[in-house]
């Protein structure tokens, strides 16, 4: 055990094991008398089923199970509208939707059964226009929606899964009054996030109790999709997480673990299901969304908003999975961190017969930003001012209000700009073929129960038992650090028992960049519970008062009398010591949100993160060709806990940001199936085209923060990338791009 | 369809008896597999490496001033090679760029030629360099002109089997300069969407020499006579380079899909046309200087 107390790097303690090839994913798993599942997809994206025979699937030697809807419970599930079924029984709704699942003793084998399986169908007409999709007599994709359980504030109807406004004061009173309105029509691909780590899934059965290992951000929700679809309780249910390869949001929600269990249970055998990169793409339900977004502004001539007026369309896809707010939450974007005298904000999310969309890093924020910045930055021009002077003179601040009436106690959104704008060298002289981009954004923190508990082993290292997920966020580096610094101890001397649903109580998992918010909370009250027992066992040992104490070096000493002292070791070896959370979720902040409709808790942001991003780009006339050299990037986070963790989300956030501007953008064909589906063409940033990252965090004091004054940090680093390097683009091209990504075809349409 | 048949050849001899019997090379595999793997192709019956050939390997600058490279040269080999860096300039830029570092180290020249996609980086610097492939089966040896390899899509005029076992340039002329330039949309794992090969040469301030071809514009690469004979004779300023790139998108057949669309591709070929043509020269001058 270290015993020197000094400030140094702790470095993961999975890293070593990724980086060397001997970590072991889902998919390197090797179960006795396994079997491997393949699944028969769709044939149609909207087509209604007449038949299926596995007949001759079945017979093929090697087979040991097929499954289809009639083989499981007629259950619906999803997270906010119940409206899917493990696997189709009537209708097929996207090229992903799962029609049979088929295990046998080798893939070759599974592959070829799953295409003997007959499936008859009448195809219907396939909506892919999700911003037709709202018109009256568009063809429904769910026709019986109205049968769905499912949140009522998400205000249903026919193809509208959710609808939300945001409204203040006359929008259009105050618009006939403005000195200067500027109108835009913006438009975003679909994007992925393309985990490096394609799913996997293995499902082992013993009598009435079924583990899951599988690769997914959220062991919990899997656990609950699991239980609630085969019909057992979630007692009898353990998904288990070896290491993740990735998932930015794609392996939140539950999504196969159903389908392998069935398999396993059919067959009675160990199941596993490995994606190919193919399937990684077009069969997972989780996709970012593709929007159509209109704004219109209005300004008075020394640049107070006077109105914005914005309606946005989301494309939802076949399904709504946990994906049912993003309505309000575009729509908040669409308010974006600007103050703002009149509102009138019209946001739908929308079935079609795409890819289901749900979660990707900071759900709808990139897209909604980028639109906004850019008309933003249009305003700007429109009232002849430096874009950064109309945000400096608009931007929230300490005391505002925003448009749902959330009073913003303390925030540091102006002072992310001035840093930003001071780290880039804005209005330094430039090449004519580069410009400097800025935009801002902001994000909520999720608060949200978690539990966790610290136990000391006889030697005196220490198992930290959490729901935490490790999805390459760094929970490994930081719960260890939060609970070495409670106890005077070191990150080394502590192991973690994580992803686990069977060891650790309920967490939300790797989303909504809750990890250290409420994971980070539950681990240190679980440590402080602990330092209670140890300053208490301590106090009886030495003989002192327990006000004396000091937990120092892996020792508990007594103030002044530094020969009066005990090792934590000596302790645990002597008694039992086992630290509990106890977890009081903060309370977010009230908004009364008059007017607004479709609340669903986001009409308030709480703990905001506040985000600005200023971009150096060159652009090649000739081809259209645009490329980020450099990215400031300054964050009021609130305190940072865990700076390597923390600057290595900004990294990734940006870079991930950088290839939604550019590159990232899956294409459909006219039946809404996927025409990029490989690495080929769905084209990633690559660390070669990594420009040069710099960040800066500004450190408030927010009221309803996480642990210690912190907020959120993994998902910001990517809402305004994308906007400020379209406002750097359309510099030098001096017009803008109205479609996202903003690929060198479309920047030289633009007018390179 | 999965590989019956898994054979290792140690000498050319046995590699071409196995062609000979209907298997398929597979040397960096780069390919192959991923072309099975993805779809756009079915694995062989039956496959014979023959990575462990050691005549098949090296890059040899010749006496005569020209470069022999064994089919089996790596895109890794051939970009660090400062012979071809200095006289056969358009294939080192091409070699450079191939896919990753990965696809590099392991990717062969062969392979990329006899795989006669017309996105791929090195063909279009072989063709405007004149090289020739040499080509074997039990029967024999002959040469082919490289820009002659090609029928089409994945289709070279290789019989069954033959099996490209090298490939030779030769010496350029003095004052020559090359270049190869593709639009790339990353720097790295990159395909070419429209690519330029130019290899020019010039004496007293005209070009005496120009060929100048065309990648991923048509079915296969090959080279555009409308292009070169702008250039022939000019004095190489920026109006003969402006018409031989609209030249090559006069040539240019593109598709639309989802790399981009045939209007931008064609648009794309004058520029990138233009840009290889224009370094070429000032390639040719430094070599004047």
């Amino acid at each position: 055990m270290a015993t020197v107390e000094e400030p140094r790097t702790f470095i993961r303690p999975d890293g070593k094991e990724k980086v060397t090839g001997t970590g072991r994913y889902t998919a390197d798993l090797v179960l006795a008398g396994e079997l491997v599942a393949k699944f028969r997809y769709a044939d149609h994206t909207h087509a209604r089923i007449t038949r299926i025979d596995t007949t001759k699937a079945r017979a093929l030697p090697g087979v040991l199970a097929v499954v289809t809807h009639e083989d499981v419970p007629d259950v619906l599930y999803g997270g906010m509208v119940q409206d899917r079924r493990l696997f189709a029984k009537d209708t097929v709704r996207f090229e992903g939707d799962v029609v049979a699942g088929v295990a046998a003793t080798t893939a070759e084998i599974a592959e070829q059964a799953a295409a003997l399986i007959e499936v008859d169908y009448e195809p219907l007409p396939v909506v892919t226009d999700f911003e037709a999709a709202l018109a009256d007599d568009s063809t429904l994709v769910h026709p019986t929606w109205e049968s769905y359980e499912g949140d009522e504030a998400l205000g249903r109807h026919d193809n509208t899964l959710g609808y939300s406004t945001i409204v203040k004061g006359d929008a259009d009173a105050a618009l006939a009054t403005a000195d200067v309105v500027v109108k835009g029509r913006y438009f975003t691909d679909p994007v992925q996030g393309v985990p490096i780590e394609p799913r996997a899934v293995i499902a082992q059965w013993q009598g009435d109790k079924l583990t899951v290992w599988t690769s997914t951000q959220v062991p919990y929700a899997a656990r609950a999709g699991v239980a609630t679809t085969l019909q057992i309780p979630e007692s009898n249910v353990r998904v288990i997480v070896p290491l993740l390869g990735g998932g930015f949001g794609a392996k939140c929600d539950f999504h196969f673990e159903g389908h392998v269990a069935a398999l396993a249970k059919a067959a009675r055998r160990p199941v596993k299901l490995v994606f190919s990169r193919r399937e990684e793409f077009f069969a997972v339900g989780h996709r970012r969304e593709g929007m159509v977004i209109e704004f219109e502004s209005g300004a008075r001539s020394d640049g107070t908003l006077v109105a914005r007026k914005a309606r946005l369309v989301l494309d939802k896809g076949a399904y709504c999975g946990e994906g049912g707010f993003f309505a309000q939450m575009a729509a908040m974007h669409a308010l974006g961190p600007y103050e703002l005298e009149n509102v009138h904000i019209e946001s739908s999310l929308v079935y079609s017969n795409n890819q289901p969309s749900s979660s990707i890093r900071a759900p709808t924020a990139p897209q909604v930003c980028w639109a906004l910045e850019q008309h933003m930055d249009e305003l700007a021009t429109a009232l002849g001012m430096d874009p950064v002077d109309l945000r400096r003179k608009t931007l929230i601040e300490t005391g505002s209000v925003t448009a749902t009436g959330q009073v913003l106690e303390r925030i540091a959104m102006k002072e992310t700009l001035e840093k930003a704008v001071e780290m880039i060298g804005y209005g330094q002289e430039l090449p004519d073929d580069e410009a400097i981009g800025v935009a801002v954004g902001w994000w909520p923190c999720f608060a949200s129960k978690s539990g966790a508990y610290v136990k000391l082993n006889p030697d005196g290292s220490g198992t930290i038992i959490t729901g935490a997920q490790e999805n390459g966020t760094g929970s490994v580096m930081a719960m260890p650090t939060y609970v070495a610094a409670e106890l005077g101890m070191q990150p080394e001397d502590f192991s973690m028992l994580y992803q686990d649903t069977d060891a650790a109580p309920y967490d939300m998992g790797s989303c909504g960049s809750q990890t250290t918010f409420n994971s980070g909370r539950a681990v240190i009250a679980a440590a402080v519970d602990l330092r209670d027992q140890l300053l208490d066992a301590a106090a009886e040992k030495l003989e002192a008062s327990r006000d004396d104490l000091e937990l120092t070096g892996g020792s508990i000493l007594v103030m002044g009398s530094p020969d009066k002292s005990v090792t934590i070791a000596e302790l645990a070896g002597e008694g039992t010591f086992h630290g509990k959370s106890e977890d009081v979720v903060p309370d977010g902040p009230e908004a009364p949100a008059e007017g607004c409709v479709g609340r669903l808790g986001l009409e308030s942001f709480h703990a905001p993160q506040l985000i600005a991003h200023a971009v150096r780009v060159r652009v090649d006339r000739g081809t259209g060709v645009a490329r980020v050299l450099e990215v400031a990037a300054a964050h009021d986070c609130g305190k940072i806990l865990n700076k390597i963790g923390a600057d290595g989300q900004v990294y990734g956030g940006v870079v991930m940001g950088i290839g939604q501007a550019l590159s990232e953008g899956t294409q459909l064909d006219a039946e809404g199936r996927h025409r990029n589906a490989h690495l080929t063409d769905y084209k990633l940033v690559t660390a070669s085209d990594a420009p040069k990252i710099d960040v800066a965090w500004i450190e408030t004091d927010t009221p309803g923060a996480g642990p210690k004054g912190s907020k959120g940090v993994g998902e910001p680093p990517c809402v305004p990338t994308a906007g400020a390097v379209a406002n750097a683009i359309a510099k030098v091209i001096g017009a803008r791009v109205h479609k996202l990504p903003m690929t060198p075809e479309r920047v030289w349409e633009a007018g390179a | 369809m999965s590989v019956q048949t898994f054979t290792t050849a140690s000498t050319v001899e046995e590699a071409i008896a196995a062609v000979a019997a209907g298997a398929r090379p597979v040397a960096g595999g780069t390919d192959l597999v991923v072309g099975a793997r993805t779809g756009k192709s079915t694995m062989p019956e039956s496959v014979v490496a023959i990575h462990r050939v050691a005549e098949l390997h090296g890059v040899e600058s010749l006496a005569d001033g020209g470069l022999r490279l064994g089919a089996l040269a790596s895109h890794a080999e051939i970009a660090a090679s400062g012979d071809v860096r200095k006289r056969f300039t358009a294939l080192s830029d091409a070699s450079a760029i191939v896919g990753s570092h990965a696809t590099r180290a392991q990717g062969t020249v062969g392979g990329n030629l006899m795989n006669a996609s017309p996105a791929m980086e090195t063909g279009g610097p072989l063709v405007v360099l004149g090289a020739t492939a040499t080509l074997r089966s039990p029967s024999g040896t002959r040469s082919v002109a490289v820009e002659d390899l090609w029928t089409g899509p994945g289709k070279t005029s290789a019989a069954a089997d033959e099996l490209l076992v090298g490939v030779e340039i030769p010496a350029p002329a003095a004052g020559t300069g090359s270049a190869y330039l593709r639009l790339e949309y990353r720097r790295q794992m990159e395909i070419a969407v429209v690519g330029a090969s130019a290899a020019v040469a010039v004496a007293d301030g005209v070009v005496t020499e120009a060929r100048v071809a065309m990648t991923a514009l048509s079915a296969t690469i090959r080279r555009i006579p409308e292009a070169e004979a702008t250039l022939i004779g000019s004095d190489g300023g920026s109006a003969a380079i402006d018409a031989a790139g609209a030249a090559v998108a006069a040539a240019s057949t593109p598709i639309s899909d989802v790399r981009g669309s045939a209007d931008y591709r064609r648009a794309m070929a004058a520029v990138i046309a233009g840009r290889a043509i224009e370094t070429a020269l000032s390639r040719a001058r430094e070599e004047n200087a």
